[in-house]
């Protein structure tokens, strides 16, 4: 993995073309913020000389000191719960899950705990927390380090959760995501750590609760989520090719999510295929799909709803097994067609 | 079509199970949901539901015989319905179960049975909710659409070619800008509803219409009855105030205007008002015969055109009953000898029905397109000899001078109809007069007619 000090970049003024990777984007906002506030620390295993798991914090520990970029302990419990108080007494913590699939490590923090004591507390206090979570299959980590477990924590009222798809919106999200008095949780992509993409310098925001059209499509809308977002551009570019043209949504928010702006796609196209690589039994595609059967979009759907999720099994080890699992440009197309051409 | 009611998967290691005991005695009605019988499996007993209504048939099942999960062991049929030939026999526990009863399910018909109804047969039109919103939009009725989708299902392009050709066929549009279609125009916030126009809204596609006089005051539209066409009003000319503009519009299928692809009451007086718009006519004083009694009077109660009177001469849908071989035969007849005994009975005197008379109608009859349209209207409107529309409803609505005339010897509409309307309409009975007072009493109904639009006197 090649990795790009963010300090260097962060000098490089003046170019507005400017492209960085994922993973530099999401540094970038956290360096930032570090900067313009001392109440932002950053917590997490192995982010401190190591520079983190994907290398995402890299050297701040160098800019910024031990006091301010923090190695945990192996516990994602005692982790979660001392950033969880952390928040609580003034701080700003943005805290790192080597794995996402570790978040059931701390549920107890982040669901009973996080969520809950502005409300618990009748408004008294607040969690200003930021979790990141890297998160998705495709590099061979098996099942217990490859799962896309967001829709559990978007079922939790208390918390937001987003799903930044591109370095743009790791940036701006994140940074979102640290002004936000709640807790934030936010699940990173591991394919899409080098992923590049142009990337404003200095400080922007990301809405925590809006959806991105990302490709314009009078034929079917396709609500996909992170790493599927870009499986669906190019699923979409080749149904153009048979002349079908496809809406594609990035949610990017899941809690709470943009139902508005979906609604109003499918008024147009009148079909819906939701991708997403969680599994696909009470995932996001569910919730999405009842949000079109509950809206008024319903009187204009011309096909059923069509989900693509991940297998209902644990995740493969074996690569091509692992490949299987979870949607492809290839089913994105194959179901697209379906669904436009009214075989569905 | 008869619903079948199979032995029901209980629970998940469920082959077979046995009917310990009927609720319900063979031949008896049942309503959907009411408790049939009950099974035993090796594990419990279970009370099963009937899958709908109708008349429960046993199949002969031996006491006590195992019956494998998804078998039949009865049908619920409709009252006069016989048992479906080659139903199969409810099987004893042999083979498994095949794919699709193997799905654990509880009670209702099988997958299978749903299957096995032909399609033109389905009690449910399966549509997606854009192409029902689109039949809607057009006065589609689904159950006339043949669907592309998978197992039928219609969808808003099966809708959309309907429509468009329906219209196309009826009125021989070539102009694909008077066929409503879908608007996928992106910039719209609500594109579908602009498909939803009346049919009739292009000029070309209105019915006919034409002034039998032009003159002063506030005209005099005129509306004539099932089988006839505008001028058949020209004998009343004489009898309406020579100071009153008359305009006559031929009904949909009628004279010279296009027939609608699926007419009703509402139709009829939607062609009817869109063509006195056009003409820009407001505040008239309208007058219906018979069918077009009933336009008249559904057109003043929807009120997209002002009427200011309604004068309605027997009109129809005041009851159910009304003279089916004469509508049936009226619409059949191309010839003098076949219209003369139908034509005979609109009159109580036979004989003030003149041979030219009848010459004339029947030779306004020789076209084809008039006869399919008039067929069609009759089974729409009047199917199996009754009235399938009612005005009672309009005209206790309605608030304005409304008069009626019935001939005492009315043999196509009962002249018992005029009884329990609302107080607000006058009724004339004229005695010793048929179905057409136009005819037979010309000099009393121009009288009656004055009095009502307070002209001359």
């Amino acid at each position: 993995m090649t990795f790009i000090p963010a300090s260097e970049k962060i000098l490089d003024i003046g170019n507005p073309d400017r492209e960085l990777s994922y993973s530099q984007a999401i540094q970038e906002a956290m360096a930032l913020a570090m900067e313009a506030d001392p109440r932002v620390i950053l917590m997490g295993e192995d982010i401190g000389t190591y520079g983190g798991a994907f290398q995402v914090t890299g050297d701040l520990i160098h800019r910024f000191g031990e006091d301010r970029v923090m190695d945990t302990p192996i516990s994602e419990l005692g982790g979660a719960g001392v950033a969880v108080g952390a928040a609580l007494t003034g701080l700003r913590p943005i805290f790192e899950f080597q794995f996402s699939d570790f978040a059931t490590l701390a549920m107890e923090q982040i669901v009973n705990q996080a969520a809950k004591l502005r409300y618990m507390l009748g408004g008294a206090v607040s969690v200003p927390l930021v979790m990141r979570f890297p998160a998705g299959s495709g590099t061979g980590a098996a099942a217990q380090h490859s799962q896309s477990l967001e829709a559990w924590l978007a079922h939790v009222p208390g918390l937001k959760v987003v799903q930044p798809a591109t370095p743009y919106d790791a940036k701006g999200l994140l940074l979102a995501a640290i002004a936000d008095p709640d807790p934030v949780m936010i699940f990173e992509h591991k394919l899409l750590y080098k992923m590049k993409g142009a990337v404003p310098e200095g400080h922007y925001t990301v809405p925590l609760d809006k959806a991105e059209i990302r490709r314009a499509g009078r034929d079917l809308t396709i609500v996909a989520t992170s790493i599927m977002v870009h499986r669906a551009l190019d699923a979409a570019a080749a149904l153009a090719e048979e002349g079908i043209e496809a809406e594609v949504i990035d949610l990017r928010s899941l809690r709470p999510i943009d139902t508005a702006t979906i609604v109003q796609s499918v008024k147009r196209t009148h079909r819906l295929l939701c991708v997403y690589e969680g599994v696909k039994t009470l995932g996001i595609g569910a919730e999405v799909s009842a949000a079109i059967a509950e809206s008024e979009a319903f009187d204009f759907l011309d096909a059923p709803i069509a989900r693509l999720g991940g297998a209902e099994a644990p995740l493969p080890y074996n690569p091509e097994l692992e490949k299987a699992s979870v949607p492809q440009v290839p089913d994105i197309i194959v179901s697209a067609l379906a669904l436009a051409q009214g075989r569905l | 079509m008869a619903t079948e009611v199979i032995m029901p998967r209980v629970d998940m290691d469920m082959a077979s199970g046995r009917i310990s005991r009927w609720y319900v005695e063979e031949g008896v009605r049942v309503e959907a949901g009411q408790p049939l019988f009950e099974i035993e499996t090796d594990k419990a007993a279970m009370e099963i539901e009937a899958p709908s209504g109708g008349i429960l048939r046993k199949l002969p099942l031996a006491d006590g015989a195992e019956v494998s999960v998804g078998s039949a062991v009865g049908w619920i049929c409709a009252p006069d319905e016989m048992l479906p030939q080659n139903q199969p026999e409810a099987q004893p526990e042999k083979a498994l179960p095949d794919e699709a009863s193997a799905i654990p399910q509880t009670q209702g018909p099988s997958s299978e049975a749903a299957a096995k109804e032909p399609a033109s047969d389905r009690r449910f039109v399966t549509a997606t909710p854009l192409a029902r919103r689109i039949a809607a939009g057009y006065g589609i009725s689904l159950a006339t659409v043949q669907g592309s989708g998978p197992r039928g299902r219609i969808q808003a392009r099966d809708v959309e070619r309907l429509g468009a050709n329906g219209f196309d066929h009826a009125q021989g549009s070539q102009d694909p800008a008077s066929v409503p279609i879908l608007s996928r125009d992106s910039d719209s916030d609500r594109p579908v509803d602009r498909i939803i126009e009346p049919p009739i809204a292009t000029p070309a596609d209105l019915p006919h219409g034409a002034w039998l006089r032009k003159g002063e005051g506030p005209p005099v539209v005129l509306l004539h009855g099932f089988g006839a066409d505008l001028n058949s009003w020209r004998l009343m000319l004489g009898v309406i105030a020579p100071s009153r503009s008359v305009f006559a519009i031929d009904l949909p299928g009628h004279g010279a205007s296009p027939a609608l692809p699926r007419p009703d009451l509402r139709s009829l007086a939607d062609a009817v008002a869109a063509r006195l718009a056009a003409e820009g006519l407001s505040n008239i004083d309208l007058v219906g015969h018979s069918l077009g009694g009933a336009v008249a009077t559904e057109l003043a109660d929807i009120g997209t055109v002002g009427v200011r009177s309604l004068f309605l001469i027997a009109p129809a849908g005041l009851g159910p009953e009304i003279n089916g071989a004469f509508i049936a035969g009226l619409a059949r007849a191309t010839s003098e000898a076949s219209l003369a005994p139908w034509l005979r009975l609109l009159v109580d005197d036979g004989d003030v029905l003149t041979p030219s008379f009848i010459r004339s109608t029947a030779r306004q009859r020789e076209d084809r397109g008039i006869i399919k349209a008039q067929t069609d209207l009759a089974a729409a409107m009047f199917p199996d000899g009754t009235q399938g529309f009612s005005i009672r409803g309009a005209m206790e609505r309605l608030d304005m001078p409304v008069r009626l005339v019935f001939g005492t010897n009315d043999r196509i509409i009962p002249p018992g109809h005029a009884m329990h309307l609302p107080p607000l309409a006058a009724v004339h009975r004229l005695p010793g007069v048929g179905h057409m007072p136009q005819l037979e009493s010309r000099a009393m109904l121009g009288r009656i007619l004055a009095h009502h639009l307070h002209d001359g006197r």
